[in-house]
């Protein structure tokens, strides 16, 4: 009995959180034809006799200080912001996840060396690390990409590491090395799972941060450089006119909101695929 | 004679003699029974035996091949032919492979034809049904996780994936320490069956004389790294046994 | 009766956890209460001594002598607990506090029951620990210093201590190996002769319940199936459950399951 009131709990939260899901889906679409299939802006034309429009069906969110199409630049912006994040976070657990794997199952001399420079990077706040790296290398987002790939291969290693240490101890990878499963093998088909679930859920939490801080980094102007569309470069780019119309600061501020919003939805969602103890009852 | 330890000495780096002078044997097709309190070192005997742990000095043959100081690729073959079972099933499962994926380990290293006898499949699912079969789980079991498991059926599929490559030797360490009464007699009983049907040897390590005297044949006593007594299960109440065996036997 | 649990239910919120059970538990007798984890013999041992939490609802009696021990308050039940009732738990890392001294957790619990006077305690903790054989200067170290015997032990002691009518002991040797175990339970049984105290014993072990119980009952899903003599039960089990735990518990001689030779009773 108590088993099953815990489930239908978890059914109506999975069931808001679908439709929650699939609302924000839906609206993504209709809004991406209605700006590229229907409008049809470029999002650098620059149009000063229309500057600071407000709302119409030409321009559903106006237009900023040089009369460019505000949805138009959210939309491209999208691309730039997401699209850095993810390349920030895939190079994060690219080198994250296999220094990780390699320390833990090898221990020895690789974990020492591997987890020292951890440590090192580890001292410094995530953005002092960054605003020194794009000191040191200039703005650019390149670089705001290396610097964040930098601080945050870290914590993936970290973390994975952590797993293996325990797993390895355990006797089921005795038996795998008794067995004469190779390490490569022991790695990838034992090691590999219990990782891949909560490397995962790590990541898509992270999304938030990084696009917070990718869009933090533009906002001071160490970022992306006008005047390409992304959503914290807008923030700068809009910040004069925040008095007379403060709404073309709160559209790029809100598409930050939802798209963390809905990466740590998707971190859930993730967390639940990978818990193998969730399918199934006994 | 399967197993034949000569005078093994293992020690830790700052403490004591763990192993002193160890010396016994196994028998084709026999159970020979390990008693002893918990440090007594049966543990760290078991581990040197199967080459989990390398040993100060003394030999140790398998099948009367020396194995003490085989390089890991030699030692590879002999392993598949000597396995063991531990305490805790469930740390022995990995819980994010289903039962299947942990069965076929052991027959997915080998290169080439596995020589078995017992066991004749047409395919790795034909394989998986007969090994759980043999410890009387449903085929069903083949696609479930540990954690849908009881903690005896756990066992039992740890027990199928030992003797799924058809060893001589299996080592028991402590097999029904975390069962629970009905199951762990039920688990011996299955072990001993096996034994005959496939004829395997074991060495079979508990500190419960009862649960070992039912098991096995003859009887090794460990007491602080050392062998104080071995004798044939119908000896036990003889008045030549050690002190020790003595006092173990009064607390039955 | 020293103990007579009568009609005892507990409930969660969705599940009757512990189904009407009756035990009567006789003065001086060593009383077993038998079944496999999860069968709820240690949730009544906890509603003895109102240690369950308060989701969990307790209905029927449960009396020591004529005191109804449900319907005590707080402060009442906490003045029966460790003078009337005590407890030795399974895990005896956890019965005490890592950082205080052995002689700490004697001086407190003294303090708590009221004893006061620096030399009486001295004398009673002494007494107390020669009564189980160890040595005074175990009253300096910690409890990660001892061995699981030790500490068990010292439970021993600590729950002796001001003479109570009945000493709950919940699976108390599981945690230790064999002959530890056996060493404890002779000491425990050579206390109990001592001071002829009550003992409510928990265990899944048949060893245990042949070598020291008077009498016992059987555990299964919340419920006691079978309760008596322990001569009754181990050799004419009556339910099935309990002859499949029977059976399952090897034997080293050829004897009865209760530990008689066949030959006596022929």
């Amino acid at each position: 009995m108590k088993a099953m009131t815990i489930n239908i709990d978890q059914r109506k939260k999975t069931k808001w959180k679908k439709v929650i899901a699939i609302t924000a889906i839906i609206l993504v679409i209709v809004s991406l034809l209605y700006t590229f299939a229907y409008l049809r802006h470029d999002s650098n034309h620059v149009d000063m006799g229309n500057r600071l429009a407000g709302m119409s069906l030409e321009h559903p969110l106006g237009t900023d200080h040089l009369g460019r199409d505000m949805l138009t630049r959210i939309w491209i912006g999208a691309q730039y912001t997401i699209g850095y994040s993810a390349l920030a976070l895939l190079a994060s657990l690219l080198i994250g996840v296999p220094i990780g794997l390699l320390s833990g199952y090898f221990k020895g001399m690789i974990d020492r060396v591997f987890m020292r420079s951890a440590d090192a990077f580890l001292a410094f706040p995530d953005t002092i690390v960054a605003i020194v790296l794009a000191g040191l290398l200039g703005p650019g987002i390149g670089n705001l990409i290396l610097a964040i790939t930098l601080i945050k291969w870290v914590n993936y290693a970290r973390l994975v590491r952590s797993t293996v240490l325990a797993e390895s101890q355990k006797e089921y990878i005795w038996i795998a090395k008794m067995n004469g499963l190779s390490p490569r093998k022991i790695v990838s088909k034992h090691l590999f799972p219990h990782v891949i679930g909560s490397v995962l859920v790590m990541a898509s939490l992270d999304f938030g941060k990084v696009i917070l801080l990718i869009s933090a980094f533009s906002y001071i102007g160490l970022g992306v450089q006008p005047p390409m569309p992304e959503w914290g470069a807008m923030l700068n780019e809009l910040r004069p006119y925040f008095n007379s119309m403060p709404q073309l600061m709160l559209y790029p501020g809100l598409a930050i909101v939802i798209v963390v919003l809905l990466t740590n939805l998707l971190g859930d969602y993730l967390r639940d695929y990978f818990d193998v103890k969730k399918e199934g009852k006994v | 004679m399967i197993v034949d330890v000569q005078h093994v000495t293992k020690s830790y780096q700052g403490s004591k003699n763990i192993l002193r002078d160890v010396s016994f044997t196994v028998e084709k097709g026999e159970c020979l029974g390990l008693v002893g309190e918990s440090g007594c070192g049966k543990s760290t005997l078991a581990k040197c035996l199967l080459r989990m742990e390398p040993i100060d000095s003394g030999s140790i043959q398998f099948n009367g091949q020396a194995i003490e100081s085989l390089s890991e690729r030699k030692l590879r073959p002999i392993r598949r032919k000597m396995q063991i079972v531990f305490q805790n099933p469930t740390a022995s499962l990995n819980p994010k492979l289903k039962i299947k994926d942990s069965l076929l380990d052991p027959i997915e290293q080998l290169k080439g034809e596995a020589d078995l006898n017992y066991f004749q499949f047409t395919s790795k699912k034909d394989y998986i049904r007969q090994l759980l079969e043999v410890v009387e789980l449903p085929a069903s079991m083949a696609d479930r996780y540990p954690h849908q498991l009881s903690g005896g059926q756990r066992q039992r599929v740890t027990i199928a994936r030992a003797i799924s490559m058809e060893p001589e030797l299996i080592v028991l360490d402590e097999p029904t320490a975390s069962l629970d009464v009905i199951s762990q007699g039920v688990v011996l009983e299955l072990l001993d069956d096996l034994r005959r049907k496939l004829n395997l040897s074991y060495l079979f390590i508990s500190h419960d004389l009862a649960a070992v005297h039912q098991m096995s044949q003859r009887i090794m006593v460990m007491k602080d790294g050392e062998v104080t007594d071995l004798f044939d299960k119908e000896d036990i109440f003889s008045d030549q046994r050690h002190a020790y065996t003595k006092e173990l036997i009064s607390i039955f | 009766m020293i103990l007579s649990i009568k009609d005892v239910t507990i409930k969660n919120k969705d599940n009757t956890i512990i189904d009407n059970v009756s035990l009567s538990i006789r003065e001086g007798e060593w009383f077993a209460l038998v079944g496999q984890s999860g069968s709820g013999k240690s949730m009544i041992t906890q509603a003895i001594g109102q240690l369950l939490p308060s989701s969990l609802k307790v209905e029927g009696n449960i009396y020591l002598r004529d005191t109804d021990l449900l319907s005590l308050d707080k402060k009442e039940i906490r003045q029966v607990r460790g003078k009337r009732i005590t407890y030795i738990f399974q895990n005896y890392l956890g019965s005490f506090t890592p950082f205080h001294t052995i002689e700490h957790h004697f001086k407190e619990y003294m303090r708590v029951q009221g004893l006061n006077d620096t030399k009486l305690q001295n004398e009673r903790m002494i007494e107390s620990l020669e009564s189980v054989a160890l040595s005074q200067h175990l009253l300096k170290r910690f409890p990660s210093q001892l061995s699981g015997g030790q500490l068990q032990r010292v439970s021993i002691a600590l729950a002796l201590l001001f003479s109570p009518d009945i000493v709950i002991a919940d699976e108390m040797t599981t945690a230790l190996d064999s002959v530890s175990g056996y060493k404890i339970l002779e000491l425990l049984k050579q206390r109990q002769k001592e001071t002829n105290c009550t003992i409510l014993f928990i265990t899944h072990d048949w060893r245990h319940v042949r070598k020291y119980a008077d009498r016992l009952a059987v555990m299964k899903d919340g419920q006691i199936i079978e309760s008596g003599g322990k001569h009754r039960i181990l050799d004419h089990p009556q339910h099935s459950y309990t002859k499949q735990l029977i059976k399952a518990a090897p034997l080293l001689r050829k004897q009865l399951p209760s530990g008689l030779d066949q030959e006596e009773i022929l």
